[in-house]
């Protein structure tokens, strides 16, 4: 019994990463209607940035940390600037296929920068472990599982406790309906891509402190992480995100432990089809996206 | 012909069959994240046909474009109900998936006192047929072009016939679509088949031109690179994808002289240039007023399918 | 009469489709200016391109003389042209009092925000009895007031309604209109979209009529009841409306 709570822990932990990603990509995804295919790489952004001075000039690692998050934050106004607002809302795809294009300029850019295959990364404390009664927990890992609840409490009082939050669930909801209130859509757009890329950039930072290294991985893997989090906890779903991070952690590390590393990957993608297939709206099952709307890009002033 | 160039043309040749496979499925409105799995089983599967069963390379080719097809309809079945984004990474998750799987996957013979076959992570090695046979590299070079050349004779056929305009009704809107007869799911169904068999068919040519095959080379990269061909080339005609396929692999040839900054210079030019052609270089309304050129007819009045998908200007 | 919105020769397109062929029409301070015509006539794109949602290919828009063409949606709020559009599109996972803020989105002074909340309850009792309700569980009419009254809370000069007897009941479309009437009585300049002739005909001041994209009829109501032709289209049979 004990093992299989001590992997569930584990899996918690590993999974409140997971759900800051998806919550980075949920809220992009609520508010522009589209896919960011650039988000992993705007982390690995900053994340690169951050190695480099520590490698370079061994910079502390809380300036590694702000360093990475500031990063993060540029490249997504940098994507957000090329490819979300130009393209308007009739565009649909083209936003998406611009952002992988973005996603290889990115990654390029980072692999310039730093060219091997992985790099040691500082981290957050010694690696003692620490003994809760039987159980084992890293205290890497209990750092994120607290940032993980901490943004969220944050997320949560800004979404409704304040007008910027109040525009941000309002274009979540029917962005032609928002515009038509006074919201500023672009504007509040803007800056929702810059949080979203700010909390990917602070789960990128823990991760990666917690690991001790930084992989060319890193782009891919936080995209693909943070997307599958996503779809399980249901598409655009701000606490569906989270949920669906921990879900996926906790299979992750329960299939690893019975099965290895490979079936671990497979399990999470197989976990995620059946998941699409028997309840494609994920867990919390909102946010359906009609065919016709996403079609016309969310534009949702027709009754149809 | 010089082997540089000539390998280079194979290499177009041989992608282009995924481009058009995801080409195929953007007609119908879906977006596929998932089509290098068609060419990863199409590989595998001419590979074991020639090199394992030794036998004929035609019958490995229409293995794996059947394959292909099969695999296709085994993931459409229960995937294309769903809604758009759904459905993308639905193909994304069953892509990677079979990835991972061919990771796994170990089938060995031994033939001349070797073994070979399908050896999980480290791939699939020595499916030498046509050097066995002595086919010069130019002559698979037309091999692959020839067969290209049938399929997009196909996709002219399909342009002209009910199936096609189906294909892009359904693309336009499924609800108008459905309204008006057209057996939505059953449609996408042919056209998911279709679009996996043409990826199997590549797949079991590039098997034979590189004559090794591993997993890793089938990732998610090579599905969304052959989705960004139709989008970047053009949503208009099938030589869109194709001149998507030309410009990437083409250019990044050419543009030796951006050694590593390739990807950026790349990546740059295809974000400028989805801004100012949300549908692609080769798109719709371009198609549209070359064919009326070509064909010197008076111009129809403006019909809904200008309308549908279109931002007002 | 002062015009308080000019529309002049104003072409809206989708891709090759022109929806609105050159409309020239105004609004005048004060009064309710109503636009009738069948569906597909353009009325709804009129009413989306004065409120910046989309944007005309050519022609203006101006407000006591200042051109709102090219202005983004949430500017023009700014300048005091509100639309409750076709449809209410309330915010449905926001709960009344929600909605009505956002209508403020703008505002600054919290204080007078509360005291106008205050009094879109009065004027609207139903919306002050189910103020923390979710938008999207209320029933029709109810909506429809809730979209009026987010709309007064950017205090517009002028009120833009698009088809706001669409799908109710007919004992809540004449409160609706009575809201309307009462409205202008209080110096809401309004210009209505409406089917249904016969309640416009209860308030409106000017009328238009609107075809194809073009304006096909401008005058007042006597005119409109006389003209030959719109009776027997909009005027002859006893249709409940919407």
């Amino acid at each position: 019994m004990i093992p299989f709570i001590q992997t569930t822990l584990d899996g918690l932990m590993v999974g409140s990463s997971y759900g800051l990603l998806a919550l980075g990509f949920a809220l992009i995804f609520g508010v522009m209607r589209r896919l960011n295919l650039s988000y992993g790489p705007s982390i690995m952004v900053g994340a690169y940035l951050g190695t480099l001075l520590y490698i370079q000039f061994g910079a502390p690692t809380y300036v590694v940390a702000i360093v990475a998050v500031a990063g993060s934050v540029m490249a997504g106004v940098y994507v957000e600037r090329l490819c979300f607002a130009p393209l308007g809302v009739g565009a649909g795809v083209a936003s998406m296929v611009s952002s992988f294009a973005i996603w290889m300029q990115l990654e390029q850019a980072s692999l310039l920068m730093l060219p091997r295959h992985s790099y040691p990364f500082p981290s957050l404390t010694s690696g003692e472990l620490l003994s809760v009664g039987p159980l084992v927990v890293r205290p890497d890992y209990l750092i994120m599982l607290a940032a993980m609840l901490a943004i969220t409490a944050a997320l949560h009082l800004l979404l409704y406790r304040t007008r910027f939050g109040l525009g941000l669930r309002a274009i979540i909801e029917n962005s032609v309906a928002a515009s038509l209130s006074g919201i500023d859509v672009r504007s509040t757009m803007l800056k929702a891509f810059a949080l979203a890329s700010a909390i990917g950039g602070v789960a990128g930072f823990l991760v990666l402190s917690a690991n001790q290294q930084v992989t060319a991985m890193l782009g891919m893997w936080a995209t693909l992480k943070g997307l599958i989090a996503m779809m399980i906890g249901g598409l655009g779903s701000i606490p569906g995100a989270i949920v669906g991070g921990l879900v996926l952690g906790v299979i992750e590390v329960h299939s690893q432990t019975l099965f290895g590393p490979q079936v671990r990957d497979l399990a999470a993608y197989g976990v995620l089809f059946v998941l699409l297939v028997l309840r494609p709206g994920g867990i919390f099952g909102t946010a359906a996206v009609s065919e016709s709307a996403a079609h016309r890009g969310g534009d949702r002033w027709t009754t149809t | 012909m010089d082997d540089h160039l000539t390998g280079i043309l194979s290499n177009i040749g041989v992608i282009s069959f995924v481009a058009l496979s995801a080409y195929l499925l953007l007609l119908t409105g879906e977006i596929s994240f998932g089509q290098q799995a068609f060419f990863a089983i199409g590989a595998y599967t001419a590979g074991i046909v020639t090199a394992m069963w030794q036998l004929p390379f035609w019958l490995g080719l229409g293995a794996g474009a059947a394959a292909g097809g099969a695999a296709a309809l085994f993931v459409g079945l229960p995937t294309l109900r769903l809604h758009g984004l759904q459905f993308a990474i639905a193909t994304l998750a069953f892509a990677e998936a079979v990835r991972i799987l061919f990771e796994l996957f170990r089938y060995q013979v031994v033939r001349d006192g070797e073994p070979v076959g399908p050896n999980g992570i480290e791939g699939f090695r020595n499916i030498r047929y046509i050097f066995e046979h002595d086919v010069s590299a130019t002559q698979f070079m037309l091999i692959i072009y020839g067969l290209l050349g049938v399929t997009l004779f196909g996709f002219f056929l399909l342009e002209r016939s009910r199936l096609g305009v189906a294909f892009r009704m359904i693309g336009q809107d499924g609800l108008l679509a459905a309204a008006q007869g057209v057996p939505v799911f059953r449609v996408k169904l042919m056209a998911a088949c279709l679009a996996g068999a043409i990826a199997g068919l590549g797949g079991g040519l590039y098997a034979h031109l590189t004559t090794y095959v591993e997993p890793a080379i089938f990732d998610v990269m090579l599905g969304v690179h052959s989705l960004a061909y139709g989008l970047i080339g053009g949503l208009g005609t099938a030589f869109g994808p194709l001149l998507g396929v030309v410009i990437d692999i083409g250019l990044l040839e050419s543009t030796r002289w951006f050694a590593g900054y390739r990807m950026i210079v790349f990546g740059g030019l295809v974000a400028v240039l989805l801004i100012v052609r949300p549908r692609g270089l080769l798109d719709e309304r371009l198609v549209h007023r070359i064919r009326r050129l070509v064909s010197r007819r008076p111009p129809p009045a403006p019909t809904n399918a200008a309308v549908l998908g279109e931002e007002p200007s | 009469m002062e015009a308080m919105l000019e529309i002049v020769d104003v072409i809206t397109a989708y891709g090759k489709i022109e929806a609105l062929k050159g409309i020239s029409l105004s609004a005048n301070r004060g009064r309710i200016t109503c636009l009738l015509g069948p569906n597909g006539a353009g009325k709804t794109t009129l009413m989306m391109t004065v409120a910046g949602v989309l944007k005309p290919r050519q022609g203006s828009i101006k407000l006591e003389g200042n051109e709102l063409v090219g202005l983004s949606p949430a500017r023009i709020v700014g300048n005091g042209v509100a639309l409750v559009p076709e449809n209410r599109l309330v915010f449905p996972q926001m709960s009344v009092r929600e909605n009505l803020l956002a209508g403020a989105y703008q505002r600054n002074s919290s204080g007078e925000v509360a005291a106008d909340i205050e009094q879109m309850y009065a004027r609207f009792p139903p919306l002050k009895e189910r103020r923390e309700q979710l938008a999207g569980t209320l029933s029709g009419g109810e909506q429809q007031m809730l979209a009026v009254a987010r709309a007064l809370m950017s205090r517009p000069r002028v009120l833009l309604m698009d088809e706001p007897s669409l799908g109710l009941a007919p004992i809540v479309v004449k409160e609706i209109f009575g809201i309307i009437a009462e409205l202008n009585r209080e110096g809401v300049t309004i210009f209505l979209v409406e089917q249904n002739a016969h309640l416009a005909l209860q308030v409106a001041h000017h009328f238009y009529l609107m075809e194809q994209g073009r304006v096909t009829f401008s005058g007042t109501p006597g005119e409109l009841a006389e003209d030959e032709v719109i009776k027997r289209a909009y005027l002859g049979t006893r249709r409940s409306a919407g």
